[in-house]
């Protein structure tokens, strides 16, 4: 049945995906207070290229509404495309190289880390920038590397990296690392409500310094997992019979999880914690495309940014001029459909 | 012959103890090896040794000639490819996306798979009989198939030496024989070096040109089956005492377990000589053995299907040369034993010149007293191919005494 369903074409299965998200950032810029026309949004983009920008007649546009698209709205987007697409295809590829289902891109104590560094920082009242970096992301992006560093040098026996071992490493320092960041919520309490508001997630007010400086190392860095993909497929039959194959097992089993803590880490300072992205978003196209990863990491990587831009404008409208933490919207959709699929197709999860 | 694997004193261990200790061995092009040794004995490592997943900290495995670990691993992948124990795969590739996985080690990162692959591809799933499931998904098929999915991917990888660990572990006894025949195809018609880690003896005899047997990381046997499949080896490897024949029905060595070398038995003191001949007194002995009788035979040809049964057991026997009659010594050696002896059973064996004084000797034990059974649970056509004389002997034997039982219940009773 899933055989029928499975896309023959990897390259068609891409182009419908991207057309999907242009789309998709097309429909949600003109959700919200202010009133755009969809084909304003694709305007106001089209004069900022140039040469194009010369054809495009922009005159229409109010100088508010330009704003609004330009300043406002769009750098939000683009932020959410691209950390929902680093953390679904970091969840996409942690999932295959540990061959375990319920793997996500945090499964390493990222977030535990992540979240550890940022309340440090709130505490600290660390307000100082670097390079368009607040402390918290700065903080944030080192207590994540530390602590997969520490779960990753737990795990090893020699110099071999046992999937087990290192999944038990991540459960064991993950679970430190949060008592820690609980004990300091306690002792600073006036900081808690920050603290959880940044560990729920969000992808507000950051304007377009993250993307400038993040996009390019995230993308260099997704485009470099996809040279592994054939890899990781064939590490899915077990790491003796990939070795047979003459797949370089131990070293591949470290640059996927160097490139995933890289991109995840990126995502996770600049955003917080979002949830269940990367958990889901991976099984969903696994079970739309199948599971070679040749076409389920990039596919993982456009639905991620999909339902990133999705959820994050139900976040920012629902109850606006409110807004939710968006990795509350993620879980809220993502639950529910993730226990729908679980007892759909148990067997493929 | 040329030689496409071998080690040469290898020692290799996960912890400081070795799992393999100073093993060396060679495998020509064209061989089918099996690897037997009982659990634990290093059988699996020595094959992942083989493959160079393990590098052996003395000693060296050489491919071709040449020190394993001179190859860069994509190399050795396109000369030996690994069927592995462990089978299962949780995620749902097709058969076919399974198999063309065998072509890894011949392709670039991005590299699309060419006719040249397709045909070798659409070959090993033709030669498995895999080729019509090969749209069903790798989770939804038996274990068997799973099996034949997994060498059809060794088949495509189109390698010289493909490695087995015990493909045939879980699953059903005809699957068995149809992987193994399957084997022996690629082997014949391909020429592909067999090396299997088996845990079926029997199946190892049939199929093996030669047998590698393990015991605690070491090689206590090698070469032809009957070389090695032997009641001594396999008292040595795995300490059970089994009876080693010519089986029936293919012809090739097969061992039956009779009992693990543990377990006492209890001896009784009652000395039971056995007259018998061409399989009649197998069952006899055997049951005779095992309830704890000292046991002696004869006399027997030597081949004779109950001698070597007997020699299985290490019973004592009186022989005489493969099909002749009974010579002087024979019969000295076996009055010897009857003076020990404080009963005799025969079988109802037919009697004929060759072996009359067999019938002589035990009707004189009976006119000496002594108890004389007669076991006639076999059916054979004729009885008597002397032209009388045994029938006469059997006639006074009877009047003398002889006690007659049809079934081996009534003699047990009888005797105990």
């Amino acid at each position: 049945m899933k055989d029928n369903i499975r896309i023959r074409s990897y390259g068609f299965t891409m182009l419908v995906l991207v057309v999907l998200l242009i789309l998709m950032v097309g429909i949600t810029a003109t959700i919200g207070s202010a009133s755009i026309s969809t084909i304003d949004v694709y305007r106001v983009v089209a004069s900022k290229i140039p040469v194009l920008g010369e054809l495009v007649d922009s005159n229409s546009i109010t100088p508010s509404q330009h704003s609004i698209i330009w300043s406002v709205r769009l750098p939000r987007l683009l932020l959410g495309v691209i950390v929902g697409a680093g953390l679904s295809i970091s969840g996409a590829s942690f999932q295959g190289l540990l061959k375990n289902p319920m793997a996500d891109p945090y499964i390493l104590g990222i977030s535990s880390g992540a979240a550890l560094g940022a309340a440090i920082a709130i505490i600290l009242k660390l307000e100082a920038a670097f390079l368009g970096f607040s402390g918290i992301s700065i903080l944030a992006f080192v207590g994540a590397l530390i602590a997969v560093t520490l779960v990753y040098n737990i795990g090893r026996i020699r110099s071999q990296v046992p999937v087990t071992t290192l999944l038990l490493a991540g459960v064991a320092v993950g679970q430190f690392l949060t008592a820690i960041t609980s004990l300091l919520m306690v002792i600073y309490n006036r900081d808690m409500t920050k603290i959880i508001y940044w560990t729920l997630g969000s992808l507000a007010g950051k304007g377009w310094n993250p993307i400038t400086t993040m996009s390019v190392p995230i993308i260099a860095a997704m485009v470099i997992l996809l040279f592994f993909s054939r890899d990781i497929n064939i590490m899915l039959t077990g790491e003796e019979s990939a070795k047979s194959l003459g797949v370089n097992v131990e070293r591949i089993k470290v640059y996927i999880l160097l490139l995933g803590t890289f991109i995840t880490s990126m995502a996770v300072s600049i955003s917080g914690i979002i949830g269940f992205v990367g958990l889901i978003i991976p099984h969903i196209v696994r079970l739309i495309v199948g599971p070679d990863h040749r076409i389920l990491l990039p596919a993982s990587a456009v639905v991620g940014s999909i339902f990133m831009v999705f959820t994050d404008t139900i976040a920012r409208t629902v109850i606006s001029p409110m807004e939710i933490p968006v990795g509350i919207i993620t879980a809220i959709f993502g639950g529910p459909f993730f226990i729908y699929l679980l007892r759909s197709k148990k067997k493929a999860l | 012959m040329m030689n496409s694997v071998s080690a040469k004193n290898i020692v290799f261990g996960y912890t400081a103890t070795p799992v393999i200790r100073d093993v060396s061995f060679q495998v020509d092009k064209g061989e089918f090896i099996s690897i037997l040794g009982p659990n634990g004995s290093g059988k699996s490592t020595l094959l992942k040794t083989i493959n160079g997943l393990y590098i052996p900290s003395s000693g060296r495995i050489e491919l071709m000639g040449e020190n394993i670990e001179k190859y860069k691993r994509r190399d050795i992948a396109r000369k030996i490819s690994l069927v592995p124990q462990d089978t299962s795969l949780q995620f749902d590739f097709t058969v076919e996306e399974v198999v063309t996985m065998g072509r890894h080690p011949f392709k670039g990162r991005f590299e699309k798979e060419d006719e040249r692959d397709r045909k070798l591809i659409y070959e090993a799933m033709e030669m498995t009989n895999t080729f019509d499931i090969r749209e069903r998904l790798i989770t939804e098929i038996s274990g068997g198939e799973r099996q034949r999915v997994f060498i059809a991917k060794a088949l495509a990888q189109n390698t010289e030496i493909i490695l087995l660990d015990e493909p045939t572990s879980h699953l059903d006894i005809n699957h068995q024989i149809d992987i193994l025949n399957l084997l022996r195809r690629m082997n014949q018609e391909k020429g592909i070096t067999i090396i299997l880690v088996i845990h079926d003896i029997n199946l190892a005899t049939r199929y093996s040109d030669r047998i590698l047997l393990l015991k605690k990381g070491g090689i206590i046997a090698q070469g032809t089956p009957e070389d090695v499949i032997t009641t001594e080896n396999i008292l040595n490897a795995y300490g059970m005492r089994a009876a080693v024949e010519r089986n029936r029905y293919t012809g090739h060595i097969s061992v039956i377990p009779l009992e693990v070398n543990k377990r006492i038995r209890s001896e009784l003191n009652i000395r039971v000589h056995v007259i018998s001949g061409g399989g009649s007194g197998q069952d006899l002995v055997n049951v005779l053995y095992h309830r704890g009788y000292q046991l002696s035979m004869g006399v027997l040809n030597a081949g004779d299907t109950d001698w070597q049964y007997a020699k299985s057991l290490k019973v004592q026997i009186a022989e005489e040369k493969p099909f002749s009659g009974i010579s002087d010594r024979a019969e000295k050696k076996n009055r010897e034993m009857l003076a020990e002896a404080d009963l005799v059973i025969m079988t109802n064996v037919p009697i004929g010149s060759g072996n009359l004084r067999n019938l002589k000797m035990a009707s004189e034990f009976l006119e000496n007293g002594k108890k004389v059974y007669y076991l006639r649970d076999k059916e054979y056509d004729e009885f008597d191919y002397t032209g009388g004389e045994a029938t006469f002997i059997l006639e006074q034997m009877v009047k003398n005494g002889l006690c007659s039982v049809d079934s081996m219940e009534q003699l047990l009773r009888e005797i105990s």
